[in-house]
């Protein structure tokens, strides 16, 4: 089942100088539960795909649709709540709240949402118990490592239950064996709640545990490799 | 959620919400303080203009008032202290004789305006027998076959009626007020010595004692080298029903202080019946009748009513009397709110720095809530509760400072002793007892609210002109 559509997308930046093609006409469509990664070199378009697809950005052509739903047909408003029900985000520098509590910021989505208290606690506790910070949950984010920050932010971008999570090189800046124990964590996530999760990102131990790379280079699909079970590509 | 995270978000930076809320505090204080003061002063005056000066309503023929004429007494006036008894709103009534004279004494003199009274009734429409100077005589209760007078403390200063002595009875009270030693000694080359006018009290004081000394204790020694006379005496000379000079030597029976240099100076209070004799007026002739009700706030109703029941007289409420009293009253209630609104106005300056540098700082942050679906109605809302909420802790703890020093000296009052004098030249007491009632504090409230609403407005609306994209990229 198809969730997102991306079809012959362009960006164009027009600057008094010069005219700068970013995306240059990319075709893409996400299914259900894919764990997908997007690489390339600096000034590839990995960014600016990532923000058009979260609605974050606008294409100059072509069409983003999620769930059947044209990104481009929403007005500012409209889109915003489109993005609060249906896409999760994970950032590179974690941006929690700081002045709220690991659980705090995890249910922020849930209070805008209007969750029911408690089926909001419920689910709150159900994925800090996931990412492993279930006795951190009254902590604020100064008191807990970059690595369980971002779990914290893996949790919160999920607590809503949307459509797929992009992740904007969420391995960057922590250490190895942080990167590993969160990538195993967003995993076993995509594998229990089916939820798509696509990244963009540098990091090797992203593209070794995704199941497809797309290849992005001068703001065109070079390459999109989905992986057979046994690990080869296809 | 909102509430709660822009509550969490006032304490981020505690020194510098501290700073905003602090500069508030000291505003809401300085602003409710200084209103609490005018208002104080300004129910003192109506209080006791009112209980000692004019009571509520006054009653008197339609042109008396113009040139007070003798011979303009109220007609039928047995017929109206009946009727106006038998007005549920009345409390008392009572007569008065007015006539213009001169007061004489042997050094000076000055012109006067004498009010021929019944003492009795007159104490149940006035509380000025309250404001009698102790050891100066009881002019209300002494039967006397003498001619009495109770007159006001300046007029009494002015007459050279009251004096100034300093002897070892003076000296010694001073020394147990705990004056130094050193200053009585300044003193002791007075003693035995009796000034005779305040003037010259004043200026001998003034060579003798330094600036600190004057200041200290210049009015514990006025106070106790005041030396009143009992035999003290003056003439009262006016013209007669029959325009013919007459008068007669009063003693002065006692003697007034109502903080009001202009009231003391300018009216004489006599029995009615001595007065009424001495001009030719018939008993039941009179030229006012002075009512007190039940309730002051009735004054304009009741006096309304009365107008209509006595269409031939003329019935004044005490704002009509007064008008000044009437004017500054209604225009120190408008000031208030203008003034705690100017107070405002400049703090909101300090909330909107604020607001705009925690705009600027948390760029990346608003530009991530937007991004996981904050909207802006939210976002607006946050900055706007977090401006609210930086206004109203430095209100209300401004509020509650001032309202405890409000509290503590409403009982003791704040004396400004250096502007007594002229405190006093305008019918204000000098010892002011700072008062103001609960619903000015609800609009200061309400006032505080909206100046956390209205500073919150333009950093608000930078926060939503944020791209979020482009706010994700901060660093």
């Amino acid at each position: 089942m198809k969730i997102l559509e991306i079809k012959d997308v362009h960006k164009i930046y027009n600057s008094s100088e010069v005219q700068v093609h970013a995306i240059n006409g990319v075709t893409l469509d996400f299914e259900k539960g894919e764990f997908a990664a997007i690489v390339g070199p600096s000034g590839s378009g990995k960014t600016t795909l990532m923000n058009m697809i979260g609605g974050l950005d606008s294409p100059t052509r072509g069409t983003i649709t999620v769930d059947h739903t044209n990104l481009a047909d929403l007005k500012s408003s409209r889109l915003i709540d489109f993005r609060m029900w249906n896409i999760g985000f994970v950032f590179q520098s974690y941006n929690l709240i700081p002045v709220l509590t690991a659980k705090e910021n995890v249910e922020f989505i849930m209070n805008l949402q209007k969750w029911d208290k408690k089926d909001r606690d419920h689910r709150t506790f159900e994925l800090l118990k996931a990412v492993g910070l279930k006795e951190r949950a009254h902590s604020r984010p100064a008191k807990l490592s970059g690595g369980q920050q971002q779990r914290v932010a893996v949790a919160r971008a999920l607590a809503s239950k949307p459509k797929f999570v992009l992740a904007d090189e969420p391995t960057a800046s922590l250490d190895t064996k942080s990167s590993e124990n969160l990538l195993d964590i967003m995993e076993e996530l995509n594998r229990e709640e089916g939820i798509t999760f696509i990244f963009s990102t540098h990091d090797q131990r992203v593209v070794k545990k995704a199941r497809r790379v797309i290849t992005l280079e001068d703001g065109k699909v070079i390459s999109d490799e989905r992986k057979k079970k046994n690990g080869s590509s296809s | 959620m909102i509430w709660k995270t822009a509550w969490k978000n006032v304490w981020r930076n505690k020194v510098r919400s501290l700073v905003v809320m602090i500069s508030v505090t000291i505003g809401i204080f300085g602003g409710v303080f200084a209103v609490a003061i005018m208002n104080g002063a300004i129910e003192q005056r109506v209080d006791s203009a009112l209980n000692n000066e004019i009571s509520h309503i006054h009653i008197n023929d339609p042109g008396f008032r113009d040139n007070y004429d003798i011979q303009l007494t109220i007609p039928g006036l047995e017929q109206i202290r009946g009727q106006l008894e038998e007005t549920a709103q009345v409390e008392a009534v009572s007569p008065r004789i007015i006539i213009s004279g001169m007061a004489n004494t042997a050094s000076r003199s000055a012109g006067v305006q004498i009010l021929g009274i019944e003492p009795d009734l007159e104490k149940k429409v006035l509380n000025l027998h309250e404001k009698t100077i102790p050891g100066t005589g009881d002019f209300f209760e002494t039967e006397s076959r003498h001619n009495l007078a109770y007159i006001g403390e300046d007029l009494a200063k002015e007459l050279n009626i009251i004096r100034y002595i300093i002897d070892e009875e003076t000296l010694g009270k001073l020394r147990e007020s705990d004056i130094p030693e050193q200053t009585l000694n300044k003193l002791s080359p007075y003693v035995g010595k009796r000034f005779h006018s305040e003037d010259e009290f004043e200026k001998e004081m003034k060579e003798s004692l330094s600036r600190r000394e004057q200041n200290e204790y210049g009015r514990l020694i006025r106070e106790q080298a005041w030396s009143f006379s009992e035999r003290s005496r003056m003439t009262l000379v006016f013209l007669d029903k029959d325009q013919m000079q007459t008068g007669a030597v009063f003693r002065i029976a006692g003697i007034y202080d109502i903080k009001n240099n202009m009231f003391e100076m300018s009216r004489v209070f006599v029995r009615k019946e001595l007065l009424s004799r001495l001009t030719g007026l018939a008993e039941n002739q009179v030229h006012q009748l002075v009512v007190r009700l039940n309730n002051m706030d009735q004054a304009k109703e009741v006096s309304s009513m009365l107008s209509e029941n006595f269409p031939d007289l003329e019935v004044l409420s005490w704002k009509k009397i007064q008008p000044d009293l009437a004017y500054t009253t209604d225009l120190v209630q408008k000031f208030y709110s203008v003034f705690m609104i100017i107070i405002l106005a400049a703090l909101a300056f300090g909330i909107v720095n604020t607001m705009l540098m925690v705009v600027l700082e948390r760029t990346k942050e608003l530009g991530m809530l937007t991004a996981i679906g904050m909207n802006k109605k939210r976002v607006f809302s946050m900055i706007m509760l977090e401006s609210v909420f930086l206004s109203l802790v430095g209100g209300v703890v401004g509020m509650i400072v001032s309202q405890v020093l409000i509290l503590f000296t409403s009982t003791h009052g704040i004396r400004f002793s250096q502007f007594e004098e002229g405190f006093e030249a305008m019918g204000y007491s000098s010892h002011i007892y700072p008062d103001i009632d609960a619903t000015f504090f609800i609009t200061v409230t309400v006032l505080i609210i909206i100046t956390g609403i209205l500073s919150s407005i333009y950093p608000a609306v930078k926060a939503l002109k944020l791209d979020p994209a482009d706010a994700l990229r901060t660093e």
